[in-house]
């Protein structure tokens, strides 16, 4: 089978160096096995009176994302409003040292584009937009360090920031980016195993098991496709256990600050703030 | 108190069974009904078990809902009424002859920017949500109207309903050192009025460290705070 040859990429190997994906062991470029995530960080940012209404970053290995969220609130343009649900709209920051290189990449970048229109079609199903009707959810997410699994981190941060903003979700949307070499499936790909390989990006929504999104660029032949597929989505799973154990941990410790007080809420005290929806 | 994750199903049974904010019914593949949580947080419910609700503690947007007294500023002036921003998912509409003893030719002259105290007397997801300046059933101002001088600050909506708990120990802490004038609406905004700046912001500072998302400190924290600053 030929290597799919596709665009050129950024991290291009020296002529004289040969980094192997898969050495005789089995064991990958940094000493992962074929279907090792990176370590992740997560961490749900506490804001102050005027920052956002949520805001949470992620890392997988060196890839470093930051996202804020705004809103629900007042639609800025007429055309924007949608009548009968909130309107999502993401915003990509690419900074300028993000990555080797130093490239700034402005809005109309084809990258920065295609990230914005998936993430936004990630979130829109999976947002209550109809409880917001003619408001509007604003997302800021910016780029800080890119290592590959580009699309993956940010959909895992957002997932953070909407969970910390307090919007209404059906469920967590947690992401991996997977890739194919040979016959072997691989989990979490760096830059330069980005470039060598086919892969697609998977989200899930891991209570229900539905797939949000699925984003490939490149191209793999229908067979192998089936068996990337399906690790991708088990390594979801195992991600979004790590990230809520994070939402649970910041929970907690909101929780453990309003203790300290006196007034603790009492069962039954909060009748008066509690918006009603009847069966 | 369970904390809970968006997409937790939770077994909540009862005859009058009424869902609050951060909890949803949905309906399952073979029509079986189930109570499907929406927001992070705790889980809360009365004592009875006849309401559920998922207590989502940093929380700064505000969800309109009747009967709630909040501080909004006035963004736009529309003929007879005003718009008003109270930091929800839309601006809230208020009646240009909604105070106590208008008419019309005797009508509050408010301008871009100034602070009002209201109530909300209408809130539907599809409308926006309306705002008066009076008590529903006295019809009289009760405290309710413009807010003149002072300062507003944002915190986040438990700390908001902290403050308006008779009980909290915050504000009767401040009234105790220095005599000071608030006003607490339930959208996560405080408006704070003293005699002297340094009065004012000591308010504020305490506000802000006694919120979980700027520290949330206790009865001590808050004492040490005020001995740091000069008062």
């Amino acid at each position: 089978m030929s290597r799919p040859r596709g665009p050129t990429r950024l991290s291009k190997p020296y002529p004289g160096s040969r980094i192997e994906i898969l050495n005789d062991a089995s064991l990958r470029s940094e000493g992962r096995r074929p279907t090792e995530l990176r370590a992740p960080t997560f961490e749900v940012v506490p804001g102050g009176a005027d920052s956002a209404d949520g805001s949470a970053s992620a890392s997988m290995g060196l890839t470093s994302v930051r996202v804020e969220v705004f809103g629900p609130r007042e639609g800025r343009s007429r055309a924007q409003t949608l009548h009968d649900r909130a309107s999502v709209n993401v915003e990509v920051v690419w900074v300028a040292f993000g990555e080797a290189g130093r490239r700034r990449r402005g809005r109309g970048d084809r990258r920065v584009a295609e990230l914005t229109s998936s993430l936004r079609d990630t979130f829109q199903p999976a947002i209550l937009t109809a409880l917001y009707p003619r408001a509007q959810i604003d997302i800021h997410v910016h780029i800080l360090a890119h290592d590959g699994a580009l699309l993956s981190t940010c959909i895992n941060a957002t997932s953070l920031a909407l969970l910390s903003a307090g919007v209404p979700m059906r469920d967590l949307v947690a992401a991996v980016t997977a890739g194919v070499h040979g016959s072997t499936v691989l989990c979490d790909l760096t830059a330069l195993e980005e470039a060598d390989m086919p892969s697609a990006t998977v989200a899930v929504l891991p209570r229900s098991g539905k797939v949000a999104l699925v984003g490939m660029e490149t191209r793999l032949h229908v067979e192998r496709f089936g068996e990337m597929f399906d690790v991708a989505r088990r390594a979801a799973g195992v991600l979004c256990a790590e990230m809520r154990a994070v939402a649970r941990g910041r929970a907690r410790e909101i929780l453990d600050a309003m203790d300290s007080g006196p007034a603790v809420l009492r069962e039954g005290e909060n009748d008066s703030g509690a918006v009603m929806v009847e069966e | 108190m369970p904390t809970v994750l968006p997409g937790e199903i939770i077994p909540a049974k009862h005859v009058n069974l009424k869902l609050g904010p951060g909890l949803q019914q949905e309906i399952g593949g073979d029509n079986l009904t189930s109570v499907v949580t929406t927001l992070a947080g705790y889980l809360q419910r009365s004592a009875n078990g006849a309401r559920w609700w998922v207590e989502n503690s940093s929380a700064k947007r505000y969800v309109p809902a009747p009967q709630e007294p909040v501080i909004g500023t006035v963004v736009l002036r529309l003929g007879e009424s005003y718009k008003v921003d109270i930091g929800a998912g839309q601006s809230a509409l208020l009646d240009g002859l909604a105070f106590e003893g208008a008419s019309r030719r005797n009508r509050p002259n408010l301008k871009i920017g100034s602070l009002v105290y209201a109530r909300v007397s209408l809130a539907h997801k599809d409308m926006d949500p309306e705002i008066e300046c009076f008590d529903a059933q006295t019809r009289k101002a009760e405290g309710f109207g413009e807010l003149k001088g002072g300062f507003v600050t944002i915190c986040s909506l438990r700390m908001s309903r902290n403050l308006l708990d008779p009980n909290y120990f915050l504000l009767p802490l401040l009234g105790s050192r220095f005599p000071l004038d608030a006003a607490v609406g339930v959208n996560g905004r405080v408006w704070v009025s003293c005699k002297e700046v340094k009065q004012t912001v000591t308010v504020v500072r305490c506000i802000e460290a006694a919120d979980s998302e700027g520290g949330g400190k206790g009865i001590d924290g808050i004492k040490q705070l005020l001995n740091t600053l000069d008062l």
